[in-house]
């Protein structure tokens, strides 16, 4: 998951230079075998939360005032190891000098949801 | 459009308490109303932090932290992948979410077309977006 900033959260989007150096990276994952699925985020304005208190839904409309807190877009990868993903998710493509967020999560397979 | 539904963490889901069979059952049953309606494409439900890890990156500098993440209520415990005509519609349908699931917050995103990109989405991007979703729409046929 690539985390926002200031800017995706200021509803910048992304230029035709980053568009396609992701592009670039994207292919790689899939020769690779390793992408499963990819998606960019709009800016959380364009998002709502529902909070649940006893049974209660209260809708919050975004957007919401962390950014740093906040997803922008996330990949989907198969690979072997929490080494390997690191080392792919290291050759993002970085066109700005400003610092780059991601945080790498081990999705849940079916045989996790065995029962005692 | 598509909208990324987003479960977030909290105490419980970091410190690794699987769900019950209850909220599972519910849940599953959920989920299934979704698909039917043609709502739901794909969904998933994230480890604790713990197996998880950072990275900061510049052009120059790549930084590696080792989770855990200390402050659940900022990290994600699930996502789902929707398609419905509006927000409204996803808040309507995220209102339904199981009350087995108890006190939990969901966000709701709306994820990014190749239109919203504007003049940057190049006659080059466009094909590079249509071949990558057709690779990936029929990896996640096969998952």
């Amino acid at each position: 998951m690539i985390k926002s900033d200031e800017r995706t959260e200021g509803g910048a989007t992304p230029t035709a230079e980053d568009l396609e150096a992701m592009g670039r990276y994207n292919e790689e994952l899939v020769k690779a075998g390793v992408l499963l699925a990819g998606e960019g985020l709009l800016d959380s304005s364009k998002g709502a939360r529902v909070r649940f208190k006893n049974g209660a839904a209260t809708v919050i409309d975004g957007p919401f005032a962390e950014a740093k807190e906040l997803v922008a877009g996330f990949w989907l990868f198969d690979v072997k190891s929490k080494e390997e993903v690191i080392e792919w998710v290291k050759r993002i493509p970085c066109t700005t000098d400003e610092v780059s967020r991601v945080e790498i999560r081990q999705v849940f397979e079916a045989e996790d949801f065995v029962i005692g | 459009m598509r909208f990324m539904i987003i479960r977030k963490a909290d105490e419980q889901t970091e410190a690794g308490v699987m769900p019950s069979a209850e909220l599972l059952d519910a849940m599953g049953r959920y989920n299934e109303e979704l698909i039917k309606a043609g709502v739901m494409l794909d969904g998933m439900g994230l480890h604790p932090s713990e197996r998880g890890a950072r990275v900061e990156l510049t052009r120059t500098t790549k930084t590696v932290t080792d989770g855990p993440f200390a402050e659940a209520k900022e990290l994600i415990a699930g996502y789902s992948l929707w398609e419905v005509d509006s927000l409204e519609h996803a808040i309507e349908l995220v209102k339904g979410w199981p009350p087995e699931d108890g006190d939990v917050e969901i966000e709701i995103r709306r994820v990014a077309e190749i239109e919203d990109f504007g003049d940057a989405a190049t006659p080059q991007v466009r094909e590079d977006a249509e071949k990558l979703r057709a690779i990936t729409d029929s990896k996640a046929g096969q998952a």
